[in-house]
């Protein structure tokens, strides 16, 4: 019988729908847009720069030192490999010295890294701007940052010397060809930073085979927490830090963070308009009938089962509406998802450029708008319904 | 930021121009030894005296001399040998003998300006002004110490100090730098021979009165014609397993010098 | 025809008549109102927060150098026609305040340990204007006395030298133009604590005439920090001011162009803000459509009556727009009370976001939403303008009811 009620009254029952339905819609979208935009630049970021986890010896990471180094990469490698959840792995020599071409000089934070390795897990190669990224082998190549090119007025081929205190002691210098230029975003990283194969590294520093950093890329971002928990386990090594974005990036995280909450103010607010939008529609529409209730009451419908019909009107409507606002939800979604909003003006964020806004397609961005929208409608048609069941028909029959 | 610093100790091979055993003065001759403080409790004539022959006991017009310098650091361990000239405040050559993976580099300071030669790859780095500071190729020993602009005798106040169990024929004295000096030391305490005013050790400590690091000065001998100690090692009282030798082998004092010495091209010729 | 006030007396009380009924309507798009008024706020003061955030502690709204400077660092880059510049700064009435430093990269020695830092030699007395460094400080003070080597640096550094307040430290640096090393002696008389690395362990402050002493630089300064009377005009790219003060071989930047991640995150906050604002507005909207249409149809009985006696298409047409705007003005009212109110309660306790750091900056301050005209003016009127808009439709099906039908209808 409800089921006949809502078909009856179409325009009623559209325009009922029309805000739930609507409202679904836009706040699934809106949760979608919110967490894709931000768990978007939180992946760029983490992927292209820091890696999800990073591995250190010591407290490496408040006191960096070329000495705190990582020993048995032979052995620590295969079983980051083994881990599930790990996507891929970079290991790097970070080090300190001036670097010079023709008679200009200038101090220069030197990063060793794995050609093959980096490519595939901050995608090195993607921020050459200009010549080509390392070969494979070591081949006494370097690629160095955009700025400091302009500083030392080195271009493509010319000829790097670096000069550094090397791990036993000895003056560590030697020169490298100057392959690409490469851009952060960063400015200061870009007029300090010179990146070499890490065999070079090693055997400039006197290293051996021992490395300062392992970075880590997960293949989901929220799997970094429990792939960072199985990683310290399986590594089983006290004297290695194995620690999340979070926690390396705190300064990043805690932006994020901060953002991120401000969103949840604004998806309350959200959630409240919807709601209220249903209610608004839902409690008019029950009002409104009460002469139709007065007179199922008149042909002896029992109280209780007009509360009934009531509410299974209500909330049948809401899951059409749900069904129907979670198809097209899907579709617009997915759409935005694949394609994004594009920016009119790129938006440079810690150095990554943002082109366009993308959704994400989560479970969340169903539940809470289906929620919502069931359970203010079940609200809003609980008080007149109580009402409804209790009139007395003739005051409602004489009402129009 | 520490490589950096770390970085910078290399490049103060430079700063061996400054070296203070050979930072010349106007002094047209050295100390003789044997001017004799006999006994007794010393007038600040006597002790103005001490120091000053402490401050020119390594200073001379122009210098050149062959030396060892063993650094030994809680991670390595190693020792160079080198050879040193230098000609007035502002020039100075060095040129590494020893170990086999540094030799034949060489620095050539020229006034404000600084070359590094490094023959493995046959380039020549310039070193900018900037880099010119901290401490020595990870030695214990400062830029200050070896470009050693002041002198105790003219930037320091000095008075007898009192110890514990002195020795005796050793006199004691408390250096304070004057107002407005650029040392960070808060004083001095220099011990030193009465009979011929040689250096036994000299003791840094800082604002609070806590020992930062000690000079003790052997093997005295002979050397370019005077009588010093040859050998000076720095310990550091604040870092654990961390000090530096430094020998001479040989000098001489104020010979003339070939002028050639001190130039690029001599930097590249590798010898 | 009867006259507009008819009209107006009869949308009201047919308003009131259904009190209910017309105050959840009223609520659901005054509430909507509210909501954009508030998100609007708010994101007035999260952009000033965030301008100040960043530009506060040391920046400065807008900086003057020599160009050339900010990418060599070259000590003999002093900013050129300093007198002519000061003056322009003096009598720019856009101008709050403004500070000269002497800026040189250089080392600072302890007895323990040497640092790399950034020397900038500051002027006390304006730079309080300009940085917060002074309100940081949690040693010490920031030179209130009047020693000239008083020196000011942050609580990571001096643990870094393993020295405290009244240590002694050398600072070196070359100087300008012949390269020569300059070193003086120091006494650390101040220590802040920002919470921020690069600040805290990376800089050291002294007097302004000492810095220039050291550089050998005479009476010249390398940079100027600008701070605004209003600080929107920091973002005003456009401004005469800025082409002005970049005369003769300078540069003069708004932050913007310095901090140019801080720029980065500022467009994403506000595109993101948007695009909520956007969503926002059309859920709003949604509500008014099926406010009046809902109580246009429930009503079809009512209106049915009012033809069959008599009543002329064009009058059926004005009172349903009259009722649509008498609805309209309830919420707008309501709306804008609630979305005062709200706003005003949190401008002054504010949001807190303090701790939080980004792009080289800590949030030191609460968000404070700010409640500006355009709230009141442009929501307002775009609601009350579309629900009118909107009534249109049902206007005209009111125009051509047909009373048979509509009588049937209703039920």
């Amino acid at each position: 019988m409800a089921v006949r009620n809502i078909f009856r009254q179409k325009r009623r029952t559209i325009l009922t729908g029309l805000s739930m339905f609507g409202g679904f819609v836009l706040g699934s979208f809106f949760i979608a847009w919110a967490d894709g935009t931000y768990n978007g630049i939180i992946d760029m970021f983490t992927r292209t720069r820091l890696g999800h986890i990073q591995i250190h010896a010591g407290d490496y990471l408040d006191q960096p030192s070329l000495y705190k180094t990582i020993d048995d990469l032979a052995k620590i490698g295969p079983v980051i490999e083994a881990v599930k959840g790990v996507e891929s792995w970079a290991p790097r020599v970070d080090f300190g010295g001036l670097v010079s071409v023709g008679d200009k000089s200038a101090g220069a934070r030197l990063t060793g890294i794995d050609p093959a390795r980096e490519n595939e897990t901050t995608h090195f190669d993607r921020r050459i701007v200009e010549g080509r990224a390392f070969s494979l082998a070591p081949s006494h190549e370097a690629v160095i940052g955009s700025g400091l090119a302009k500083n030392l007025e080195a271009g493509i081929g010319g000829s790097l010397v670096v000069l550094s205190q090397a791990a036993d002691g000895s003056m560590a210098n030697d020169a490298y060809r100057i392959v690409g230029i490469a851009t952060t975003g960063d400015e200061m990283t870009d007029r300090t930073s010179v990146y070499l194969h890490w065999k070079d590294a090693q055997d400039l520093m006197v290293l051996g085979d021992r490395v300062h950093e392992i970075a880590v890329v997960v293949d989901s971002l929220s799997a970094g927490p429990w792939v960072t928990r199985l990683l310290r386990e399986r590594l089983g090594d006290p004297k290695l830090s194995v620690e999340p974005w979070q926690v390396f990036a705190r300064s990043f995280y805690n932006a994020m963070k901060a953002d991120k909450e401000g969103m949840w103010i604004t998806l309350l607010v959200v959630i409240l308009i919807v709601a209220v939008g249903v209610l608004n529609t839902v409690l008019m529409a029950v009002l409104e009938r009460r002469r139709e209730y007065g007179l199922l009451k008149a042909v002896g419908t029992r109280p209780r089962q007009v509360f009934e019909i009531v509410m299974m009107e209500a909330a049948f409507l809401a899951v059409v509406c749900i069904l129907l606002g979670s198809v097209v939800a899907l579709i617009l979604n997915s759409y935005v998802s694949a394609h994004g909003i594009r920016l009119s003006e790129p938006i440079s964020y810690g150095g990554i450029k943002l082109a366009s806004m993308n959704t994400e397609l989560n479970l969340r961005s169903f539940l809470i708008p289906a929620l919502t929208v069931l359970a203010t409608a079940g609200l809003a048609a609980l008080f007149p319904s109580l009402k409804a069941a209790r009139t007395v028909p003739a005051k409602t029959m004489r009402m129009h | 930021m520490n490589a950096l610093k770390r970085t910078s100790t290399i490049i103060i091979l430079a700063a061996l121009c400054g070296l203070a055993p050979f930072s010349p003065a106007a002094l047209p001759e050295g100390p003789k030894a044997g001017d004799l403080i006999l006994g007794g409790p010393l007038s600040s004539t006597d002790i103005r005296e001490v120091i000053r022959k402490i401050d020119e006991m390594y200073r001379s017009r122009s210098s050149a001399a062959t030396l060892e310098m063993e650094i030994v650091t809680p991670h390595w361990q190693r020792t160079l040998k080198m050879r040193v000239w230098s000609e007035g405040m502002d020039k100075t050559f060095v040129r590494i003998d020893e170990p086999l993976k540094e030799k034949g580099v060489a620095t050539l300071r020229i006034g404000n300006d600084m070359w590094n030669y490094l023959p493995k790859t046959g380039k020549v780095i310039k070193v900018p002004p900037s880099m010119m500071m901290g401490s020595w190729m990870g030695s214990d020993f400062t830029n200050d110490d070896l470009v050693k602009e002041y002198t105790f005798v003219d930037d320091y106040t000095f008075e007898p100090a009192t110890v514990e169990n002195p020795e005796s024929g050793v006199v004691y004295i408390k250096c304070t730098p004057r107002e407005g000096v650029p040392v960070v030391w808060g004083s001095v305490l220099i011990e030193a021979r009465e009979s011929d005013a040689i250096p036994l050790r000299e003791r840094y400590y800082d604002g609070t009165g806590r020992l930062m690091r000690e000079m003790v000065f052997k093997d005295v001998g002979s050397l370019g014609g005077r009588v010093i100690p040859k050998t000076l090692e720095l310990v550091s009282a604040t870092k654990a397993g961390q000090h530096t030798v430094l020998r001479y082998t040989e000098a001489s004092f104020d010979k003339p010098l070939d002028p050639a010495i001190f130039s690029l091209r001599n930097l590249r010729s590798g010898d | 025809m009867p006259r507009t006030g008819f009209f107006i007396k009869l949308a009201w009380r047919n308003m009131l008549r259904n009190k209910r009924r017309s105050a959840i309507a009223a609520s659901a798009i005054g509430i909507g109102l509210a909501a954009l008024i508030f998100t609007d706020a708010f994101i007035a003061g999260m952009k000033n927060n965030m301008i100040h955030t960043a530009t506060a502690s040391f920046l400065g709204e807008g900086q003057i150098h020599a160009r050339g400077f900010r990418t060599t660092q070259a000590p003999e880059l002093t900013i050129r026609e300093l007198a002519q510049v000061t003056k322009k700064l003096k009598d720019e009435r856009r101008i709050g305040h403004f500070a000269l430093r002497t800026v040189a990269s250089g080392m600072a020695t302890s007895p323990a340990e040497a640092r790399p830092v950034m020397i900038y030699g500051v002027d006390p007395e304006n730079e309080r204007y300009l940085s917060q460094v002074d309100d940081t400080i949690k040693e010490g003070d920031f030179f209130t006395g009047e020693d000239l080597r008083e020196l000011v640096i942050g609580a990571k550094l001096a643990k870094d030298l393993q020295a405290g307040l009244g240590s002694w430290i050398v600072l070196t640096c070359s100087t300008a133009g012949t390269g020569e090393i300059s070193q003086e002696l120091f006494r650390i008389s101040g220590i802040y604590e920002f919470g921020i690395p690069e600040m805290d362990g990376g800089m050291a402050f002294i007097r302004l005439g000492m810095g220039q002493r050291m550089l050998g630089a005479g009476t010249e300064v390398h940079e100027i920090a600008l701070k605004f009377v209003d600080s929107r005009d920091a973002g005003r790219k456009g401004l005469t001011l800025w082409q002005d003060l970049s005369a003769a071989g300078n540069e003069a930047l708004p932050w913007t162009e310095l901090l140019p991640q801080l720029k980065g995150v500022f467009d994403m906050t506000s595109a993101f803000l948007a695009v909520t604002g956007l969503i926002l507005f059309t859920i709003v909207t949604f509500g008014i459509v099926n406010t009046l249409f809902m109580s246009f149809y429930e009503r079809m009985f009512e209106f049915g009556v009012l033809r069959a006696v008599g009543t002329r298409p064009s009058a059926m047409r004005k009172l349903v727009l009259f009722e649509a705007g008498a609805l309209a003005v309830l919420s707008l009212g309501l709306g804008t009370i609630l979305g005062l109110a709200l706003t005003a309660v949190a401008a002054r306790t504010g949001i807190d976001y303090r701790g939080i750091e980004f792009a080289g900056a800590t949030v030191r301050d609460l968000i404070y939403p700010q409640l500006s005209g355009r709230q009141f003016l442009i929501y307002p009127a775009a609601v009350f303008i579309f629900t009118l808009v909107v009534a249109l439709y049902p206007a005209r099906a009111a125009g051509k009811l047909n009373v048979a039908e509509a009588l049937r209808r209703s039920l």
